[in-house]
């Protein structure tokens, strides 16, 4: 029969233990454990939340990458634009499918918010497939911007990774 | 006193009685979600082996755009390329894709209700995509174009475009890619990421108003009857009456229709 009498507060989480139990239940804070092992107990915890906060950092990162696209796509289908105003018909496909693209980032970067695997999953292949195809029709196009491409796809995998460590961490802290 | 809300359970550890609701044992002070914790450690991973399909399948959808042949050879040995590759990779996750395989609830009404509904999903999307592409780019679209030369082109064309699509894009997108998804993160998350990127891998932004529906529905058939042949039959039916929609005849229909009346 499990005693229901509460007395005190864990020092770790402030959920109610009674006296007979060893470990909170809601932490596993070592309630009668010695000092040490108090100690060492509320220092790893710190090093996951720490840890955890660096993973959100991560995400963060990349969901602003996502716009980062959405910008510099708006930028360029303009500037082609303005730059290939009389040859016709081209300069305008262009543009338009700068501007849906830069839209579906934003979209997709708003969506990060809520559901970030998906949204930076998605935002990543779509990213490498416009690259793989542009590269399809004029290979040097892989060049340009050569730097902004890696540290943009770098930020993305960092962001997706940071999602998987997070939910790891989440579960190592036993919250949510 | 009797509580019958503190329901209780073992601790994997100790074997000491524990409530339910403990995250970890307050005897030996356990965590009670280890399993989680030690799958958690696989995603990585399993993500990787996703980024290689992804990889391997752009390699191969990209390949007619950068050889630039359009032959009828060409193409059947890319579908029979695209379909080993497929049955590598699901065949490599066999013990957690065999049960896609079976049909454990067949329903004789719901499929030819769902070949009903994907028939005339297929009429409506090819009427508009012609018209738009007529509108916004003044083209027409063919896929008879190339397999009219041969004398079993018709048959071809359905081999490539309706049979070999719908049997191993249904087994690498809704089979292999989703229950992969579905192990690292959960049901819905694996519906909008393999829908999206069965959808980019067409290579075509045009089709987003019908591709993407159409594959988040065929997901989330494919979740809940946990089998794969709904979503193949509809995938069938689907790409077969496009064919059908560009091979018909539509002076001989009209005679046809008029000699009835």
């Amino acid at each position: 029969m499990i005693e229901t009498q509460t007395n005190t507060f864990c020092s770790c989480c402030y959920s109610k233990y009674t006296l007979d139990d060893i470990f909170c239940k809601n932490c596993g804070y070592p309630l009668q454990g010695t000092k040490h092992q108090q100690d060492s107990f509320i220092s790893d915890r710190q090093i996951r939340e720490i840890e955890l906060e660096e993973s959100n950092k991560k995400i963060k990162s990349a969901t602003n990458s996502l716009y980062w696209i959405a910008g510099v796509l708006a930028f360029w289908g303009i500037i082609f634009f303005a730059m290939n105003q009389d040859s016709g018909n081209d300069g305008f496909v262009i543009f338009i499918t700068n501007i849906i693209l830069s839209i579906s980032f934003l979209a997709l970067g708003a969506w990060s918010k809520t559901k970030p695997a998906p949204a930076l999953i998605s935002g990543l292949s779509l990213f490498v497939i416009i690259q793989i195809l542009n590269a399809v029709v004029s290979p040097i196009s892989i060049l340009s911007g050569i730097i902004f491409k890696v540290i943009i796809i770098g930020y993305l995998i960092k962001g997706i990774k940071g999602v998987l460590e997070a939910d790891k961490l989440k579960k190592e802290l036993n919250v949510d | 006193m009797e509580d019958t809300e503190n329901l209780t359970k073992v601790c994997h550890n100790c074997q000491s009685e524990i409530l339910t609701s403990n995250h970890y044992c307050n005897y030996c002070g356990q965590t009670q979600n280890a399993e989680e914790i030690e799958t958690a450690g696989f995603k990585w991973s399993n993500l990787q082996q996703l980024a290689l399909f992804f990889v391997v399948q752009v390699l191969l959808c990209i390949t007619p755009a950068i050889i630039k042949e359009n032959s009828i050879f060409f193409n059947l040995s890319l579908d029979v390329v695209m379909a080993i590759t497929t049955l590598i990779f699901f065949g490599y996750s066999w013990a957690e894709n065999k049960y896609l395989l079976k049909w454990p609830a067949f329903s004789l009404k719901k499929l030819l209700l769902f070949i009903v509904i994907a028939s005339l999903a297929s009429v409506i999307v090819q009427y508009l995509v012609t018209h738009l592409n007529l509108i916004l780019w003044n083209k027409t679209q063919s896929y008879y174009d190339t397999f009219s030369g041969h004398p079993y082109g018709k048959y071809l064309m359905i081999l490539s475009i309706a049979i070999f699509p719908a049997l191993f894009e249904e087994l690498a997108y809704r089979g292999y890619l989703m229950q992969k998804l579905i192990n690292i993160f959960d049901e819905k998350q694996a519906i909008y990421i393999s829908s999206f990127i069965f959808f980019i891998m067409h290579f075509s932004l045009i089709s987003f108003f019908w591709l993407l529906p159409f594959a988040i529905t065929l997901g989330f058939i494919r979740i809940r009857e946990k089998t794969i042949w709904y979503g193949v039959i509809i995938h069938f039916i689907f790409n077969l009456t496009a064919c059908l929609y560009e091979l018909v005849d539509y002076d001989e229909l009209q005679h046809l229709l008029n000699s009835l009346q």
